[in-house]
């Protein structure tokens, strides 16, 4: 089965006036289809990094990174992923009916595709008292939900949400949560990264700890975290006892 | 095709959601009243200097429309945190170029038609009148030399923040227009190095002076004759070409992190 993301021997490396910045070394993943995936590290850990290269935001300084079997270099292997950004933000000009149109379009779906998957996720987001309004006039939740519809136009095999909860309330929370459980149902692909290890221990199938640009663990949660302590004290003592090897070259 | 076009229109709403058009709209519409309501200069029955002035007003008033409406694309999409999920779409970086230069340029000729109806419209008002074919040998022009204006624009923000790349396009657009006409007769007393120098600018700068012909429609002269028209055009295809590639080249490969981003 093609993974649907492989990513082997991944370095990054900033050239900054003080040196070179290691921002990934040498990671080395493979998510399977249809699975959960909490990808976990401390800030500054290369989280990001990561998903910034599986979507071709930068180049990696060495080795490679596939979705579904082709190169993220390549414009076509985002033809299946859908990606909600740390920091969601749309057009505020636009109506969230418009954005979403505008989605559909860039994916090159048929128009009467994307009228019908615009109004299902309209109808799912619980945006359709809004959905003819300037997103300008959208709430912070308003607009996190308009940007997961936006993600999810494409019906995405693999969807990477970068920090999806970060700054929602509780019930923002929980719909993340909610979302992501049912795409897990439909046999779809999510990996994310996240600081709410709470919630990572209840949705996640497969965790990875990265720090300092580098894996520490991978594997199932339920088997790489010993009997007897939770995620939390797992992440806390993996991260703390081997900052020594992960410390920057 | 269609990501281009979808691309652009997303930059033909914000022009006409946002106030930078119908602002310049009013100021052109305020002018052509004034001239026509004041007897500025105690010529009640000619209406040349209205056509000069109105004309003048249109050309300032295209060119900066052309260039804030294409400076302030790729900058802005960074600042207001869209350029992600939209480079997360299977969309070429080519395909983004291109259609906010589309985009840009297109909307920019809908509101210089505009400006254009609305300067023929004071002046037949005035009893005037304008050569039709040379009104629109004037604006077909005028479209052209904004379409390097507007890929100009689009290069110098593939690297240059906003404020850095408008001041700069400024510069060199209003020293093309400005000074390239009159390089020619200065290498006359200019030798050597800095002859080679004014040269070199005279050939690398587009001239935007080609493509006004203002004065042809003030002093009713006529046409220009139609193949010089097409040549002119072709080097706007040229030009306009060549700064496209020139972005593209530059924004192909740009890394984006969250640190560089504002």
């Amino acid at each position: 089965m093609i993974p649907a993301i492989d990513i082997e021997k991944l370095s990054v490396a900033f050239q900054s006036k003080t040196g070179a910045t290691h921002a990934l070394q040498e990671l080395t993943l493979s998510v399977s289809p249809g699975i959960v995936f909490g990808f976990l590290g401390p800030n500054g850990a290369g989280k990001t990094t990561t998903i910034h290269v599986l979507l071709g935001f930068q180049a990696a300084t060495s080795g490679t990174a596939k979705i579904f079997g082709q190169s993220v270099t390549d414009a076509v292997a985002r033809h299946r992923i859908g990606y909600l950004s740390e920091n969601p933000d749309a057009y505020s000009f636009l109506t969230g009916r418009e954005l979403l149109t505008m989605a559909g379009n860039l994916f090159g779906l048929p128009p009467s595709e994307i009228k019908r998957r615009v109004n299902v996720l309209i109808l799912e987001t619980g945006l359709s008292f809004a959905a003819d309004r300037r997103i300008a006039s959208y709430s912070r939740g308003m607009r996190q939900r308009i940007c997961m519809a936006q993600a999810l136009i494409n019906d995405p095999d693999l969807l990477i949400l970068d920090e999806p909860t970060g700054g929602l309330d509780p019930l923002g929370r929980l719909e993340v949560r909610t979302l992501i459980t049912s795409l897990k149902e439909r046999g779809k692909t999510v990996f994310f990264s996240s600081h709410e290890l709470s919630e990572v221990e209840l949705i996640c199938d497969r965790i990875a700890i990265l720090a300092n640009g580098r894996l520490l663990a991978e594997g199932p949660l339920g088997s790489i975290v010993p009997a007897g302590e939770n995620l939390e004290r797992f992440f806390t003592n993996t991260v703390t006892r081997r900052t020594d090897l992960a410390a920057p070259l | 095709m269609r990501q281009i076009i979808t691309v652009a229109h997303v930059v033909w709403l914000e022009m006409i959601r946002r106030k930078d058009f119908y602002i310049l709209f009013i100021l052109l519409s305020a002018l052509l009243i004034w001239l026509m309501i004041f007897d500025v200069f105690g010529l009640t029955t000619v209406s040349g200097y209205i056509k000069d002035l109105g004309l003048l007003a249109v050309w300032i008033m295209g060119w900066i429309l052309a260039l804030n409406t294409s400076i302030r694309q790729l900058p802005q999409e960074e600042q207001r945190g869209t350029l992600f999920p939209l480079l997360a779409k299977p969309i070429s970086r080519l395909n983004i170029i291109l259609g906010k230069w589309l985009g840009s340029w297109s909307i920019t000729c809908l509101a210089l038609l505009c400006f254009y109806i609305t300067l023929w419209l004071g002046i037949t008002i005035k009893e005037g009148r304008f050569d039709y074919a040379t009104l629109c040998q004037g604006f077909l022009l005028h479209c052209a030399a904004l379409a390097i204006v507007c890929a100009m624009g689009l290069a110098l923000s593939t690297r240059m923040n906003r404020d850095a790349a408008a001041t700069t396009a400024y510069v060199l657009t209003g020293t093309a227009f400005l000074m390239l006409p009159k390089i020619p007769s200065m290498l006359i007393h200019t030798q050597g190095v800095a002859g080679a120098l004014l040269l070199g600018l005279y050939y690398l700068f587009p001239h935007f002076e080609l493509f006004d012909i203002r004065h042809r429609l003030v002093h009713d002269w006529g046409c220009a004759p139609w193949l010089t028209v097409c040549e002119i055009l072709l080097y706007a295809v040229l030009m306009t070409s060549v700064f496209l590639i020139l972005a593209w080249l530059s924004y192909r490969n740009r890394r984006f992190t969250r640190e560089n981003l504002t």
